[in-house]
């Protein structure tokens, strides 16, 4: 569990971060969002202390951060940045053994870990156990950077837009694992974005930042039903929020078994968000689409209506 | 990995070596074998009695030479790496821009105005021309070592001070091993520089592969000179052709 109780810290005349307030429960996925500049940064870097704050307290699992040293409270916290970090002079295996062998893990350990890690990101082993940062790919260099945060298997994770500067495709690819990693590993992360559609995506709560001050957290659906003012409105997407909402949705929330009519001839997964079952109506024109298994087997039916929120009859 | 490709593998290391061993026979061949060729240096002042440098020989001249650069570069070395290691660490960070600029306007100072200097200071003999060596060997190491320190992505940086590095484990894992290219390179040209600029100790009573030379100068005996020019040749090229080597490792 991380808490921040009124933390400030200032550069020179600038407050980066104004008397901020927030808590990140054990297992959480806690996404910052804001414009670039209003302290989402400095806010992740005053909780491994790379920055010291000014003002306020942070606490872990209720302990004050200064009261461990700086070097063992870092190797309990992974941290992966977006430019990765990786040492171009180590390859592959090394970087991401570092924070176990800082812990004096015994050579067989590590290598296990390390093995271990690599399959978890599906980084496989014969081929990138050896290889140099330069020889890998952005999305490849950045499941490093993640394999290298986890290594040690810290509870708390901090990530600074981990995947802000991968392409659109390998980006959604990372975000889908990094739910699916979430879900088993449950780490108490701190998420740093400025991409609010990542945000929607992953977190379980979202915080919302301007200026150094927050301006509103919650669960992406009540931010997204009540925005607290103008500004977090259109950072969550203004007209477009119907559809970002529908994007949080699965598919198979709104299905209905088949009724008496013949099957429609579209098709959709079940684990599809209803923006895209809308989006495949509007290509279509249709109102109805087929519910489809990881089988593409039929299990039921969306209609419009259902998809925008009819209940059922 | 098969053991055909060990043994190529070491075949083509060996065959690296090539151009530094041979440079070292030959430097060595020619250092013991001078007078073989008096032949040769009589074409070259048929009127003098004596062609071959007498007073010294030749073997121990070399010895005392690569003795005296050894001991001024080991120095410049420590010194010029320690320096540039300290004003780039969180306390002496003031003192940066002071030593970088020593370090760049030093090199426009010419080595026989830094020799000049050192012999009032410490005296005729070796001592003298050690301490020019130094000081003028310091400069482009201390120049590359910031140089290297400089070119580290700062994220790099970043993600070992995360990581929970300490200091000291980042200077030795992380910045040392990156500079590590730029402070060979800087160690390469200082040598370099120095195993010449030794040649200037002959004149204030250091004895090393200076001595032909300059005793040719004054006697008027141009093969005395080009003896003690060929070996100080044959020495930069054998030590510069193992930095070539060294710097060409992965
Ligand atoms: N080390 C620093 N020294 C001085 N100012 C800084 C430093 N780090 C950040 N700032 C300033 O603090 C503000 C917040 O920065 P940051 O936390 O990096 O923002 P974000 O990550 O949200 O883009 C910015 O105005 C930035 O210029
Ligand atoms: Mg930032």
């Amino acid at each position: 569990m991380i808490e921040l109780f009124d933390v400030t810290k200032r550069f020179g005349d600038e407050t980066a971060v104004n008397a901020i307030s927030l808590r990140v429960a054990k297992g959480e996925l806690c996404a910052l969002v804001g414009t670039s500049g209003c302290g989402k940064s400095t806010t992740l870097r005053m909780i491994n202390r790379l920055i010291e704050h000014d003002g306020g307290e942070i606490h872990l699992d209720g302990e004050p951060v200064r009261s461990f040293d700086e070097v063992t409270l870092r190797r309990r916290i992974g941290y992966v940045i977006q430019s990765t970090g990786l040492f171009p002079h180590w390859t592959v295996s090394r970087n991401i053994g570092l924070v176990p062998r800082l812990l004096k893990w015994p050579k067989e350990r590590v290598r296990d870990r390390v093995e271990e890690l690599m399959q978890l990101l599906g980084l496989p082993v014969a081929e990138f156990a050896d290889k140099y940062p330069r020889q890998l790919s952005g999305g490849q260099a950045q499941r490093v950077g993640v394999a290298r945060a986890l290594a040690a298997d810290p509870d708390i994770l901090l990530m600074d837009e981990p995947f802000g500067a991968l392409d659109p495709i390998t980006r959604a690819t990372l975000q889908d694992e990094m739910r699916a990693l979430q879900a088993r590993l449950h780490k108490t992360i701190v998420f740093v974005t400025h991409d609010m559609d990542e945000a929607l995506a992953l977190a379980d709560r979202l915080v919302v930042m301007h200026q150094g001050r927050i301006v509103q957290q919650g669960s992406p659906i009540d931010l997204l039903h009540e925005p607290a003012n103008p500004f977090v409105e259109s950072l969550l997407g203004g007209l477009d929020r119907g559809l970002k909402e529908a994007a949080l949705i699965q598919v198979g929330e709104r299905m209905l078994p088949f009724g008496p009519r013949l099957l429609a001839s579209e098709r959709i997964p079940y684990g599809a968000s209803l923006s895209q079952a809308l989006s495949v109506m509007l290509w279509h024109r249709v109102d109805r689409l087929t519910v489809v298994d990881e089988e593409d087997i039929p299990i039921g039916e969306l209609s419009l209506r259902r998809l925008l929120g009819a209940k059922a009859p | 990995m098969t053991s055909s490709s060990v043994t190529t593998r070491a075949v083509a290391t060996q065959r690296q070596w090539l151009a530094p061993l041979i440079w070292f026979i030959l430097l060595l061949s020619l250092a013991a074998g001078m007078s073989q060729l008096e032949w040769l240096f009589r074409l070259l002042e048929p009127e003098l009695r004596q062609v071959i440098y007498r007073r010294g020989d030749f073997l121990a001249l070399l010895g005392r030479h690569v003795l005296v650069v050894a001991i001024a570069s080991l120095l410049a070395v420590i010194l010029g790496v320690g320096a540039a290691v300290a004003v780039t660490r969180e306390a002496g960070r003031d003192f940066l821009p002071l030593v970088a600029q020593l370090a760049s306007i030093g090199q426009t100072f010419p080595p026989v105005a830094v020799l000049a200097l050192a012999v009032p200071a410490l005296g005729f003999g070796t001592l003298p021309i050690i301490v020019a060596l130094l000081l003028y060997g310091l400069l482009p190491i201390v120049r590359n070592t910031l140089a290297g320190i400089g070119s580290i992505d700062p994220d790099v940086h970043e993600a070992a001070r995360g990581m929970g590095m300490t200091p000291r484990q980042i200077l030795r894992q992380v910045e040392l091993p990156l500079a590590a290219p730029f402070i060979l390179a800087g160690i390469r040209t200082s040598v370099t520089i120095n195993i010449a600029t030794a040649a200037l100790g002959a004149t204030v009573g250091a004895s090393n592969l200076g001595d032909p030379i300059i005793s040719g100068i004054v006697n008027g005996n141009t093969a005395y000179i080009v003896q003690g020019a060929l070996l100080i040749g044959l020495l930069s090229l054998t030590v510069d052709s193992i930095f070539e080597r060294l710097q060409r490792r992965p």
